[in-house]
C-alpha cells in the first residue's frame, strides 16, 4: 500500500456552514504532509475526520487502507492525534500522564517502559516530569504532548498546529523533534499550520486549502516555482487569487 | 500494568481527588466542618450545664413565717445553689440591688404565705429571672430553679395527701390511671412506648433521604466536573482518539465519579454523625434500651441491605449518566455545574417531602408527580427495605433501572457519536441563529 491517507471528495456541514466542500488528497507513507490555509479553511475539520473524531457528511477517507468511519477503532490503533491547544491532565505529573497514555498502546511492561524512555528523550523535560502538569509553561506543556503523540511510534501522526502559541525557542525545538523523529522511525506526519516558514521547513509536500477545497498541492519548491513566488506565503496569496 | 478501563478509572480518581475544589469542598470540608460545628455546640452546652451547677438564687421574704422558712431550707439544701437573702422594701429595689451581682433568679415570698399554706389557700410566689446577657446559660439557670420549685410543690401535695388520707398511697391518689404502652409494628406487638422508637423512625425518615440526597448531589457534580474538565482543559479530543472503546471511557468516568462521590458521601456521613453525636447526644439508629428490634421487624435483614445497596447503586448510575449527558453540552466546569445544579430540585424536593411525610398521605396529584421522579423511588425503596416490604423495593428498583437504562443509552449514544465533540459548537450555532 503506497498511501497512508486517501481522502476522496470529503464534505462536512455543520448546520448551514460548509466546513469542507469536496476535499481530495493523498499522503504517501513516510512523508510529512502539510495542510495550509486561512482560519475556517477546513484544516482542523479534515484532521478531526482523519482522527475519527467526527464523520464526513459525504465522501470518504482511508488511513492505511482502513475507512475512518467503518473501521474507526482499528484506525485509532495506528494513529496519534495532537489537537490544537490540547492540554494534559493538570493534576497528574508529566510522568503519570505519559504512563497513562502508554498504557493504551503498550502490550507489555517492557514496551511501556521503552515508550516512556522515548517520551522523556523527546520532551527533554528531565526532572520536571515529576512535577504536576499545572506547573508547566505553555512550551513545556506542548513538548509533553508532542512526546505523548510520538512516543508510541504511530504509523500516522496527525498534528494540528504543533507549534501554535509557542515562543521561538520552544517552536524550534518542537519542529526539530518532529523532523528527526519522522525520519528516524519512518512515521507519516500530517500537520496543519498557519506558519508558512514552519511548513516550508518541515513538509515534503503541502496542500493549499481554502473554503473547504484544495486549491494547490506539491512540494514547497514545486509550488514556489509554479506560482513564481519567493515563499509559501506569496504562493498561498497567489493561489487564492486564482481560485 | 492496569487495563484500559482500569487506567481510566485510576486516572479519573487521581484527577478528581487531586483537584483542590473537589478534595476540600466535597471531602475535607464535610469531614471537618460538621464535627467542628458539633464540638462548638457541645462546648457551649457543657458550659451551660456546668454553670447551672453553681447558681445564686436571691430570696426576698415578705412573710417571715414557718412555711417561708421551710421553702428556703429546701432550696438551701441543694448543693448547687447559694441562697442570698435580700432585704428590701420593694421588688423593684431588690432587683436594682441585684443588677451588679451574679444572681440570676429572685424569688419573692409574699405576705401571708405561711397563713395561706396552713389554711389550704393558694399562694403566689414571685419568680424573677434576671437576664443580663440574653444567653442560653441564663435560661438554663432559671429553668433549673423553676424545676426545684415544681419538686417542692409535689412534696407539699404528697404531705397534704398523707395528712388527709393517711391510709392511701399518695402516688396512687395522684395517678389513678397508669398507662402501659405497646408498640405494634407489622402486626407484632412489643411493650415499648412509641416515643422509644423515635430514634429509629428518625434514622429512617431523615437520615436515609438525607444520605441519598447528598450522595446523588455529590455524584452528579463530580461526574459533570469530570466531563467538563476534559473539555475545559482540551483533553477530551485526545482521549477520544485513543485505542480504547468509547463505552470504556464512559464507564471509566462513571466508575471514577462513583468512587469519589462515595468518598464524599462517607465523609459527610461521618461528619454529620459526629455533629449529631457531639451536639445532641445522638439521635441516630441506635436501639433504645430493652427494645428488641428483631422482634419488631425493624432490624433489616441481609436481603434488605442487599436490596438497599442495589437501589442506591442504580440510582447513582442513573444520576451520573444524566449528569454526563447534560455536562457534554457545557463549555467549562462552571457552566456544567450550573446546568447539573438544576437537577438538584427533583432530588431535593422528594427527599425533603419524604423526610416529614409518608407518600401515601399526600394528595394524589402530588403522589403522581413524586412517583414519576425516579429519585423518589430510591427513598421509598430504602424505607420499604427497612420495613421488609420487598415487593415495594423491587417495583422501585425496576422503575429506577428502566430510567437508568434509558439514560445510559442516551449517554452511550452521545459518547459514541461526534456530539461529544461538537455539542458545544451546536450551542454556539444556536446562539448565532438567534
Amino acid at each position: 500500500m503506497e498511501f497512508a491517507i486517501e481522502a476522496q471528495d470529503l464534505a462536512k456541514n455543520f448546520g448551514n456552514i460548509k466546513a469542507l466542500a469536496g476535499l481530495s488528497f493523498k499522503v504517501r507513507r513516510g512523508e510529512i504532509y502539510g495542510l495550509i490555509g486561512p482560519n475556517g479553511a477546513g484544516k482542523t475539520t479534515t484532521l478531526r475526520i482523519l482522527a475519527t473524531l467526527i464523520g464526513p457528511t459525504s465522501g470518504s477517507a482511508k488511513v492505511l487502507g482502513l475507512d475512518v468511519v467503518k473501521s474507526a477503532s482499528e484506525v485509532r490503533k495506528l494513529i496519534s492525534y495532537l489537537p490544537e491547544e490540547a492540554g494534559a491532565y493538570r493534576n497528574l505529573s508529566g510522568r503519570e500522564y505519559l504512563e497513562f497514555m502508554a498504557g493504551f498502546y503498550a502490550n507489555s511492561e517492557d514496551e511501556a517502559q521503552s515508550m516512556m524512555k522515548e517520551a522523556m528523550e523527546i520532551s527533554g523535560l528531565g526532572d520536571r516530569l515529576k512535577d504536576k502538569v499545572k506547573t508547566y509553561s505553555k512550551g513545556m506543556n506542548r513538548r509533553l504532548l508532542v512526546a505523548r503523540a510520538l512516543m508510541i511510534k504511530p504509523k500516522l501522526a496527525i498534528l494540528d498546529e504543533p507549534t501554535s502559541g509557542l515562543d521561538v525557542v520552544h517552536a524550534f525545538y518542537v519542529r526539530r523533534i518532529i523532523r528527526e523523529y519522522a525520519e528516524k522511525h519512518k512515521v507519516t506526519v500530517l500537520l496543519s499550520s498557519h506558519n508558512m516558514l514552519e511548513v516550508e521547513f518541515l513538509c515534503d509536500r503541502v496542500a493549499l486549502i481554502n473554503e473547504g477545497k484544495l486549491i494547490g498541492e506539491g512540494s514547497p519548491s514545486e509550488l514556489k516555482s509554479k506560482y513564481k513566488a519567493p515563499n509559501l506565503e506569496e504562493v498561498f496569496m497567489e493561489a487564492t487569487s486564482h481560485a | 500494568m492496569p487495563s484500559g478501563l482500569g487506567s481510566l478509572v485510576i486516572k479519573e480518581v487521581k484527577e478528581l481527588l487531586r483537584d483542590p475544589k473537589i478534595l476540600i469542598g466535597m471531602v475535607l470540608m464535610p469531614l471537618l466542618m460538621f464535627p467542628i460545628m458539633g464540638a462548638a455546640i457541645n462546648i457551649s452546652q457543657t458550659a451551660v450545664k456546668e454553670s447551672v451547677k453553681s447558681m445564686q438564687i436571691a430570696v426576698l421574704d415578705f412573710d417571715g413565717g414557718s412555711a417561708a422558712q421551710n421553702l428556703t431550707t429546701f432550696l438551701g439544701a441543694n448543693s448547687n445553689i447559694t441562697l442570698v437573702k435580700v432585704n428590701a422594701s420593694s421588688v423593684d429595689t431588690a432587683l436594682k440591688n441585684l443588677q451588679e451581682t451574679n444572681v440570676t433568679v429572685l424569688l419573692v415570698i409574699p405576705q401571708n404565705f405561711t397563713y395561706n399554706m396552713t389554711h389550704g389557700l393558694q399562694s403566689i410566689l414571685g419568680f424573677y429571672a434576671i437576664f443580663k446577657r440574653a444567653s442560653i446559660t441564663e435560661t438554663g439557670r432559671s429553668d433549673a430553679a423553676s424545676l426545684l420549685l415544681s419538686t417542692y410543690n409535689s412534696i407539699l401535695v404528697i404531705q397534704t395527701i398523707q395528712k388527709v388520707l393517711p391510709e392511701s398511697n399518695p402516688y396512687t391518689v395522684l395517678n389513678p390511671i397508669n398507662v402501659s404502652y405497646f408498640s405494634v409494628v407489622k402486626g407484632k406487638s412489643v411493650e415499648v412506648p412509641p416515643g422509644a422508637l423515635f430514634g429509629i423512625m428518625m434514622s429512617q425518615s431523615i437520615m436515609f433521604p438525607m444520605v441519598i440526597m447528598l450522595l446523588l448531589i455529590f455524584a452528579m457534580q463530580i461526574a459533570a466536573t469530570s466531563i467538563a474538565i476534559e473539555k475545559e482543559e482540551k483533553t477530551l479530543e485526545t482521549l477520544l482518539t485513543l485505542p480504547v472503546g468509547r463505552l470504556s471511557i464512559l464507564t471509566g468516568k462513571l466508575a471514577g465519579s462513583v468512587l469519589v462521590a462515595v468518598a464524599g458521601a462517607v465523609a459527610s456521613i461521618i461528619g454529620v454523625t459526629f455533629y449529631v453525636g457531639s451536639a445532641f447526644g445522638g439521635f441516630a439508629a441506635t436501639a433504645p434500651q430493652g427494645v428488641d428490634l428483631q422482634a419488631l421487624g425493624l432490624a433489616p435483614s441481609p436481603e434488605a441491605y442487599m436490596l438497599l445497596g442495589l437501589t442506591i447503586f442504580v440510582t447513582i448510575v442513573s444520576s451520573l449518566a444524566l449528569a454526563i449527558c447534560i455536562a457534554v453540552f457545557a463549555e467549562n466546569v462552571r457552566s456544567a455545574q450550573t446546568l447539573v445544579g438544576y437537577l438538584n430540585l427533583p432530588i431535593i424536593a422528594p427527599a425533603i417531602i419524604l423526610m416529614f411525610a409518608d407518600i401515601e398521605i399526600l394528595p394524589p396529584a402530588v403522589q403522581i408527580v413524586l412517583y414519576a421522579i425516579p429519585f423518589t423511588h430510591s427513598i421509598v425503596a430504602a424505607k420499604a427495605a427497612f420495613l421488609g416490604n420487598y415487593s415495594t423495593v423491587l417495583v422501585s428498583i425496576a422503575y429506577i433501572s428502566l430510567f437508568t437504562v434509558a439514560v445510559l443509552y442516551i449517554a452511550a449514544k452521545i459518547f459514541t457519536s461526534e456530539k461529544v465533540v461538537t455539542a458545544r459548537m451546536s450551542i454556539k450555532r444556536l446562539r448565532l441563529r438567534k
